[in-house]
Formats: structure tokens, C-alpha cells, sequence
């Protein structure tokens, strides 16, 4: 028999990683448990990314959950952000959620591989037509897109 | 615990203000992850704490039930906020919430083991070995069980609080959650756990999804489990009874009402 630390990490890669469900586990509600959990977290991240959430709309559910099936979280302002990049990567972010995303780029350093830093030297960062400049930490949108 | 605090409330930023403005409240708990360890307290919690409420912190990441050590800091943290707040003790889940290093971003079962007993009891130590006040420890609402638990839900608590010599949080929303779920008695649970351990209670809402009830902390508490807490208050009533909600924050009178429902359920004088 494994370990119980390798049958968790079987357990957590399943909820999160879109992994086999674990042998002998009722895959019906693991299912059930994995889609609450992707629930959830779209809540937790719209609320932290509330303009990348309403600009999406109704696809907003449909867009985050394609996303998240495979990716356990980070935290919802690095999985928000993750996913906002993605998205501008495509070309598929919202006009809407443009100014949201330049503005965290502005006020934080973030290389999608460690946590988010505040920035000391003011910036200017574009996303999706909206462009936003920060100085000493203060906020201002130039463009709405 | 052994002063009867009455009928609290989980503080959250969304609804801070409301809480403050709760004339008869002694009972609060915050998220102890979303409380620095040294800045600035979270706006009116330090005025709350000044005026005489316990605050509670509450770990939601310690990860208690995870085969692997608890992480020191995380332990550290937890005892720190709890000295900033000055509170009687502190709380967390009988749960793993992370294993591998890949977060679950919530709350999983371990499975009713002998192995995961020891594996529960080693990190509530570890943990107690760094906090000056005691811990009660919460358990959760799984929508799915271990196929190698070898212990009924009653005996593994017994066998955890006892070989710990922590405290209980009991959650009667998970009580009607787990026992719904599985078509049990929820009953049956109040009459095979210690009910004296209990430190404080939670009461939170929850809804039916596809036949199968979710603890969510954002609908209403449903009468059922209302009726658990007079269920419970009639064997032993415990110091504190809260009400958690976690989102979708309803209006102040709604918020009222379920305080002044869980003060009618448990005998308490009302808080609103």
C-alpha cells in the first residue's frame, strides 16, 4: 500500500489537476467535489478580478473553468492574473478588462512564477486599449479601451 | 472555555461594519490567514477586541491532517495573531489542504484512519507545542469519504481530542451536511462525540445542488440545522454559537434575523 502522503497528493492532483480519480474512490462525488471546488474559486477570483469576471460575462464561468480544470491555485490574484494574461496573449481580453490588468501590471512586478511584488519606480502598462500609469504607487487610467 | 460568551458572529471586512454595530456581541472569530502577524489589524477588529469581544483566530491553511509536518511559519503565524488579538484560543479544521506542494484551495477529509489519526494527532501537537492558549479543533463537511476508513466519525474525534487533549469546534451545518449526504442521523453524531470538549459552535447556510447538499456559507441557514443546535443545547450547551458567513453577504436585517434565529435555537439572549 502507498503512503498516505502519496495517496493525498493522488487525491489533490485529481480535485485539481484533472488527474484519474484515485482507485476506490466514489468518482461521482469526486466529480461533484471538483466542480464545487472549481466554483468556488471563479467566486474568489471575481472578486478580486471583478472587471475581468463582468466583462466576460456569461462565458465568464465557461472561460475560468476551461482554465482552471488543470491548474490547482495559487491564490485567486495570481490565478486572475494568469488568466487575464492568457487572454490578452490570444487577444480574447475584454475591452472591459483591459484597464484592470494594465493597472496590476503597473503596481506590481508579477513573472507568472512568484508571488507579486509592488513596483518602486512608476510605470506605464497597456492592456486590451486601456493604458495606465502609476506613480508612487497612485493609479491613473490614460486610456479605457 | 468555560464562560458562556452566547450567540457570535464570523467578522469579515465586507460585513465589519455591521458586526461593530452589534450591541450585546462577545464572540467573534476572523480568518487568522487574513490577519497580519505584526501590521496594521484589519479595520475595527482592534476596536472589537477593545471592547471586550473575544476574537477568535481561525486557520483555514494549517493543513492539520496532512501526512507531512505542518509548516512551521504557518504555526508561528497562527500563535502570533492570536496573541495580538488576545485571544482565549484558536481554532482550525481536521483537514488536509494541501499535499505535493499543490494546493487543494480547500478543505479535504482524511481518510478515518489508524495512519491518519497519528499522522492528525502529530501536527495538533506540533502546533500546541507553540501556541499559550488552547486549540479546538473543527470538523469538516466532506462530500465524499476514504475507502480505507476503518473508524465511524465518531470514534476517530474521540481518538484525535482525547490523545491531544484539544478542544472541539463543532460545525452543525457540517453535521447535517455529512449526515444528509450519507441519509444518517445527525443525531447519532451529538450522542458519540464529547460534548463538553465543545469550545464554540459554527452555524452556517448551505443549498442542494444535483441531490447533493453543499455547506457553501452563502445561502441561509435552513431550518434543520437550527433545530440541531436546539437538538444539541438540550444534551449540552456550548459557551458560543457563530454564525459564519463567507460571501454573497445579505442585507443587515436578514443577518439579524439568522443571529436572533441562532439565539432563539440555543436559549441565548440575542446580540442584535
Amino acid at each position: 500500500m502507498t503512503s498516505l502522503a502519496q495517496r493525498q497528493a493522488e487525491l489533490v492532483a485529481a480535485l485539481t489537476a484533472g488527474a484519474a480519480v484515485p482507485p476506490g474512490f466514489d468518482a461521482r462525488l469526486v466529480e461533484v467535489a471538483r466542480v464545487a471546488l472549481l466554483r468556488k474559486r471563479a467566486g474568489e477570483v471575481a472578486r478580486q478580478w471583478p472587471e475581468l469576471a463582468q466583462a466576460l460575462g456569461t462565458g465568464w464561468y465557461r472561460q475560468w473553468s476551461a482554465w482552471a480544470a488543470t491548474r490547482p491555485t495559487r491564490g485567486s490574484l495570481r490565478d486572475g492574473w494568469d488568466l487575464a494574461r492568457e487572454l490578452a496573449a490570444r487577444r480574447e481580453l475584454p475591452a472591459g478588462a483591459g484597464a484592470e490588468l494594465a493597472a496590476r501590471e503597473a503596481i506590481m512586478t508579477y513573472d507568472g512564477e512568484t508571488p507579486p511584488r509592488a513596483r518602486r519606480m512608476p510605470a506605464v502598462r497597456g492592456a486590451a486599449g486601456s493604458v495606465v500609469v502609476q506613480i508612487a504607487g497612485r493609479v491613473r487610467v490614460l486610456r479605457r479601451g | 472555555m468555560t464562560i458562556g460568551y452566547g450567540v457570535g458572529i464570523g467578522w469579515r471586512p465586507e460585513i465589519g461594519g455591521f458586526v461593530a454595530q452589534l450591541p450585546g456581541l462577545r464572540f467573534a472569530e476572523v480568518v487568522a490567514e487574513s490577519v497580519h502577524a505584526h501590521g496594521d489589524l484589519p479595520v475595527g477588529l482592534g476596536e472589537l477586541r477593545d471592547r471586550g469581544v473575544a476574537v477568535v483566530p481561525h486557520g483555514v491553511r494549517l493543513s492539520l491532517g496532512g501526512a507531512e509536518p505542518v509548516e512551521p511559519a504557518r504555526v508561528t503565524h497562527l500563535a502570533a495573531v492570536a496573541e495580538r488579538l488576545g485571544a482565549p484560543l484558536v481554532s482550525e479544521h481536521i483537514a488536509f489542504v494541501r499535499a505535493g506542494g499543490v494546493e487543494a484551495g480547500h478543505l479535504l477529509p482524511v481518510p478515518r484512519s489508524r495512519e491518519a489519526v497519528d499522522a492528525v494527532v502529530a501536527n495538533v501537537k506540533r502546533t500546541q507545542a507553540e501556541l499559550s492558549v488552547p486549540i479546538a479543533l473543527e470538523p469538516i463537511a466532506a462530500l465524499f469519504d476514504w475507502p480505507d476508513d476503518e473508524l465511524d466519525e465518531g470514534a476517530f474525534l474521540t481518538e484525535i481530542l482525547e490523545r491531544t487533549d484539544a478542544l472541539l469546534l463543532l460545525d452543525v451545518a457540517n453535521v447535517y451536511a455529512n449526515a444528509l449526504n450519507r441519509g444518517t442521523d445527525p443525531l447519532a453524531l451529538l450522542d458519540r462525540v464529547p460534548l463538553e470538549r465543545i469550545a464554540y459552535v459554527h452555524v452556517a447556510g448551505g443549498a442542494e445542488r444535483d441531490g447533493i447538499y453543499h455547506d457553501t456559507h452563502t445561502d441561509a441557514v435552513p431550518q434543520p440545522v437550527l433545530d440541531l443546535i436546539t437538538e444539541l443545547c438540550s444534551r449540552h450547551r456550548p459557551p458560543a454559537l457563530m454564525l459564519e458567513r463567507d460571501g454573497d453577504y445579505p442585507a443587515a436585517a436578514e443577518l439579524r434575523a439568522e443571529l436572533d434565529a441562532i439565539a432563539a435555537a440555543s436559549g441565548y439572549p440575542v446580540v442584535t
